[in-house]
């Protein structure tokens, strides 16, 4: 068994925990004593951090519409579609059209990407995240 | 092979790096955060070989992991059929597991392979070898003096460690540990009887090195009594912060819940999760009552059943006092605490 | 927060207000207690009784959105007390005057009908936390989601200003955020009106630095914050939009407006790790990895950088979402290829003076993050924000006055509703509630209800409640509670099966953009 430390996704505290894994599996969550924040405790979303990460409905492949279902496509065709529909968008709008929704949840190296790609190619500052709510 | 042994601290590497051969080796290493995990040993070469600090955890979830898969599920026609994982679990050696977690696993052995086997546990322990390591020094929160399950074991392991400064001082156990020691002889001679003495010595030293002072036995008594007033359990129940911590860490902690989880219309998996007396679902029956008031209860049953039904059922208590709950408490309601306020006048 | 979590601790006085520290922040609210245990006086500020309340020393169950007059009468009892930190104020601070002058005009037993609070408590607060040598004020979005969330804050730091209690250890404002990385996606950028590190996008020597670093035009214009694009309309200016582990049908408010946007997009891609609520609205959805299936960081509210370490693969078919963004970006035209998240992060530290000095290499192994500003390698960080003086020189006090909620109770809707978190679940659940533990504690959202008023309403425990207020209505089963005030009515924000968002208020407030969530007028009524 592997402990490996991250980070809690649970609240703004940050607590240190360590995700046990065993077969490529996260079979349990533990708290870091050393870790200024956690010191060795962890409330119960904490204990339970690793409960959804394997969970039978995690998105598995990626989805598309078509005829009003969203049904499993290659990577390929998905991130086709969405580079052309978001290039056609972008253009027709004059850069106006577009906006991009962030996430709090995300790590920061994703929220910075997400921004970059969103004012550098998308050609616009609509982008934000739920950080009022 | 039987009796005591020495082996020199010098080849304690060579040796584990022997017995890493055929088995997964697993022992309490300081990891680069510096926090002290029972892990398994993937760099004999890097690991560090001073074994004093605490290990956070048990070696609970080795055996008893806090999710588990029991079984994969199908239905046909309204049928269930179980299948029980096929994996076979890696033979593992234990290393420096100290008293209070070797008591801790003869708890979990009655309760998983008592009347009922546990096979998924059963199987892990089968392939386990437990090499104990004595406590000389009792750590800041440990009273296994108190629960009379430290900080030296008679029974319990393979074989146990003893720290004599520069070697150890090997006792055999069980079979395992002495074919441990036969199939290694090259880095064991036998223990004179000054160190055999030494190893008396150690043990009393030992009990005179406890930095906290727990009387269990009053607390167990009053417990047994009913003299423990309602006012107690009020107070601390209304500091319990509900994340079950306690539960968790425990190393004889042994409640589990069961969840199914559906893969596809007519197949799933079924999960072991660990469970924690304190959460208030734990006692909720469906249709919404709950016979353990929460707020004012919660924590009663708990040190209800390690002080008190433990000691009738087993004939001991089922705290190993390893002292884990104490740090691992966000509201400071741990065991030591309630033994402390319970066997007050 | 310009404090440090475990400085809380230390503290002789801890004011918490708008927040519900024990659910929503577990740690923070065991450092309040560890400070109890050692004697600090907690002082709370909340309509609501709460675990923490329980603890407090003073409760100040104020009516809802009468937080200011609260604050003013608690300034201006310290100032006829004369307990203000009159050298900190001549030295520190600029503007008292009009501050002053506010305050002398202030009717005290005008605040103690507005706040619903009696004078005595108000005074035995103020009067402690002025006499404090150590004094935190713990805030969260009690505080900011309301149409005056912006002057409520700045009543806060004028009451903390006051009192000196700012700008040392052990003492300060800290604002507590609810995400785990909220303020690292604001100090990413992903805000309309500013790139990484607060640098505005309408300030040219900023826009300049990134164009040249990105080698690309960019657009001088803020662009449209959360809700101007959620609420854009089916013929709004929304056209097409791309949402990463966001769930707007469910977080945002008037959620009818967000679905008639949604559904009106000529193209929607949401990357997530499960099909939320969001999701199903979509034309192309990812699969992405979960945060056990990546590397990169999140800075905690004490502005701790910290390391998110990957334990396992991507699951399946599973991609990161970096991963995702470079090979659109690419596909567009515009090719990303990072080889991991630490050269992302070695990017952020070139554009972004706060976290100049952060790079991965620094947070790892036995150190525990960086909180930032951290502007070069040698730095070590900042602990506490505002050391000896204030970050633009002098504290500024900015008088507020009395913003009553938009949306008092009235005849038709009787009730304020005040929505919020449990416990048990985090945001819209897209992740607590797939844990079964978790959902076996706690798997529906109640409605909180008054004793007195559930007894007139002939409404009792566990009964199907209508709740509509101007916006849309509800079905939600009733908890009797004293947890609220009579006339006042509660309930979380995190259950798909009782969208509370249908009923709430979109108006915002006019400077931070946060939708008054703390207020706005419902009726109950039985289910039939």
């Amino acid at each position: 068994m592997e402990h490996i430390l991250t980070t809690c996704v649970y609240c703004g505290c940050g607590c240190g925990v360590y995700l046990q894994v065993e077969n490529n599996q996260v079979t349990g969550s533990l708290p870091s004593r050393n870790h200024p924040v956690s010191r060795n405790n962890l409330c119960v979303k904490g204990w339970q951090l690793h409960d959804f990460i394997h969970h039978p409905d995690r998105l598995t492949e990626p989805l598309m519409r078509k005829d009003g279902e969203l049904v499993p496509v290659s990577w390929d065709e998905a991130l086709d579609f969405t580079a052309k529909e978001l290039t056609r968008i972008r253009d027709a709008s004059n850069n106006k059209g577009l906006g991009v929704l962030s996430s709090a949840k995300c790590t920061n190296e994703e929220n910075f990407l997400l921004q970059k790609f969103t004012r550098a190619v998308l050609k616009t500052n609509n982008i934000d995240h739920c950080a009022r709510l | 092979m039987d009796g005591m042994y020495i082996l020199s601290k010098d080849h304690l590497r060579s040796f584990l790096r022997k017995i890493n051969k055929a088995n997964r080796l697993v022992a309490p290493i300081v990891n680069r955060h510096g926090d002290t995990l029972f892990s398994v040993i993937d760099d004999l070469d890097y690991a560090p070989y001073e074994f004093n600090q605490q290990s956070q955890n048990g070696i609970k979830s080795f055996f008893f992991p806090q999710q588990e898969t029991i079984a994969t599920y199908s239905s046909q026609d309204g049928d269930y059929s179980f299948t029980a994982p096929s994996d076979e679990p890696e033979p593992t050696v234990y290393f420096g597991v100290r008293s209070c977690d070797l008591m801790a696993i003869m708890h979990m052995d009655d309760v998983f392979m008592g009347e009922i086997k546990d096979q998924q546990y059963m199987a892990k322990r089968q392939q386990a070898i437990l090499i104990g390591l004595n406590c000389n020094h009792p750590f800041e929160n440990c009273f296994c003096n108190a629960t009379k399950s430290g900080p030296f074991l008679g029974s319990g392991f393979d074989l146990q460690f003893t720290d004599q400064g520069d070697n150890y001082l090997v006792q055999v156990g069980r079979e395992k540990g002495a074919a441990l020691l036969k199939q290694w002889n090259q880095f064991f001679t036998p223990a004179s009887e000054e160190q055999i003495q030494n190893q008396y010595q150690l043990s009393l030293e030992a009990m005179a090195n406890f930095q906290l002072n727990v009387h269990a036995d009053q607390a167990i008594q009053r417990l047994q009594n009913g003299q423990v007033p309602e006012e107690i359990w009020q107070s601390l129940s209304l500091r319990c912060q509900d994340c079950g911590g306690c539960a968790f860490i425990c190393p004889t902690c042994t409640c589990f819940t069961i969840v199914d989880r559906k893969l596809s219309a007519d197949h799933g998996i079924r999960l072991r999760n660990w469970d924690a007396c304190t959460f208030s679902g734990f006692t909720r029956m469906a249709g919404g009552h709950n016979p353990v008031h929460h707020k004012t209860q919660s924590i009663k049953q708990r040190f209800m059943h390690k002080l008190c039904h433990d000691v009738k059922e087993h004939g001991s208590p089922s705290c190993v006092g390893c002292g884990r709950c104490v740090d691992i408490c966000f509201g400071g309601v741990d065991i030591v605490r309630f033994i402390k306020m319970a066997g007050e006048d | 927060m310009t404090n440090s979590i475990n400085e809380i601790e230390e503290a002789e006085v801890i004011l918490a207000t708008g927040s519900n520290t024990s659910e929503a922040h577990p740690q923070i609210a065991r450092r309040m207690m560890t400070a109890v245990d050692k004697g600090a006086k907690l002082l709370v500020i909340d309509p609501r009784r709460t675990r923490l309340t329980e603890l407090a020393d003073v409760h100040l169950q104020i009516q809802p959105g009468s937080d200011i007059p609260l604050m003013n009468g608690m300034m201006r009892i310290i100032l006829d007390e004369s307990l203000a930190d009159r050298m900190f104020i001549e030295m520190r601070t600029e503007n008292f005057e009009a501050l002053q002058e506010m305050l002398n005009k202030i009717d005290l037993a005008e605040v103690e009908r507005i706040t619903g609070v009696p004078l005595a408590e108000i005074r035995k607060a103020a009067i402690l936390y002025a006499r404090a040598r150590r004094a935190v004020i713990c805030y969260c979005l009690g505080i900011t989601q309301h149409v005056a969330g912006t002057k409520n804050v700045q009543t806060i730091a004028n009451l903390a200003m006051l009192t000196g209690n700012v700008e040392k250890e052990f003492t300060g404002v800290d604002p507590l955020r609810g995400q785990n990385n909220v303020q690292g996606a604001c100090d990413m950028g992903a805000l309309p009106n500013v790139y990484p590190g607060y640098q505005k996008v309408d300030d040219i020597a900023c826009r300049e630095k990134f164009s040249k670093a990105w080698c690309t035009e960019l657009d001088p214009a803020p662009g449209l914050t959360l809700l101007d694009m959620t609420h854009s309309g089916a013929n709004g200016p929304m056209k097409g939009m791309f949402i990463m582990g966001e769930n707007p049908v469910l977080s945002d408010p008037l959620l009818d407006k967000v679905e008639e946007t949604l559904s009106n997009l000529e193209f929607l891609a949401v990357a997530d790790i499960f099909l939320t609520e969001t999701a199903q609205f979509a034309h192309v959805v990812f699969p992405a990895a979960s945060f056990a299936e990546k590397g990169g960081t999140f800075t905690n509210t004490e502005r701790r950088v910290q390391m998110v370490r990957p334990a396992i693969a991507p699951i399946a078919d599973c991609r990161t979402d970096s991963e995702i963004i470079s090979e659109i970006s690419t596909r567009m035209g515009y090719p990303m290829s990072y080889e991991s998240s630490t050269e992302i992060m070695e990017e952020i530290a070139l554009l972004t003076p706060i976290y100049g000095g952060i790079i991965h290499q620094r947070l790892g192994g036995d150190k525990w993050g960086l909180q930032w500003p951290c502007p070069d390698q040698n730095h070590p960080g900042t602990p506490f924000l505002h050391k000896h003086y204030f970050t633009r020189g002098k504290g500024h006090f900015i008088p507020g006055e009395h913003t009553p909620p938009v949306e008092p109770p009235c005849e038709d809707f009787p009730f304020f509703l005040n929505t919020g978190r449990v416990y048990h679940h985090y945001h819209t659940g897209t992740m607590t509630r797939k844990s079964e533990a978790l959902n076996r504690e706690s798997n529906q959202a109640l409605l909180q209800v008054h004793p007195d008023d559930a007894k007139r309403l002939q409404i009792r425990e566990g009964d199907i409640l209508c709740v509509a207020s101007r916006r849309g209505a509800i079905q939600i089963p009733a908890q009797i509670t004293h947890a609220v005030a009579p006339g006042s009515v509660y309930t979380s924000f995190h259950f798909s099966e009782t969208p509370v968002n249908r009923l709430t208020i979109d108006t915002q407030d006019p400077i931070a953009k946060c939708p008054e969530y703390k207020v706005c007028a419902v009726r109950i009524e039985k289910a039939p």
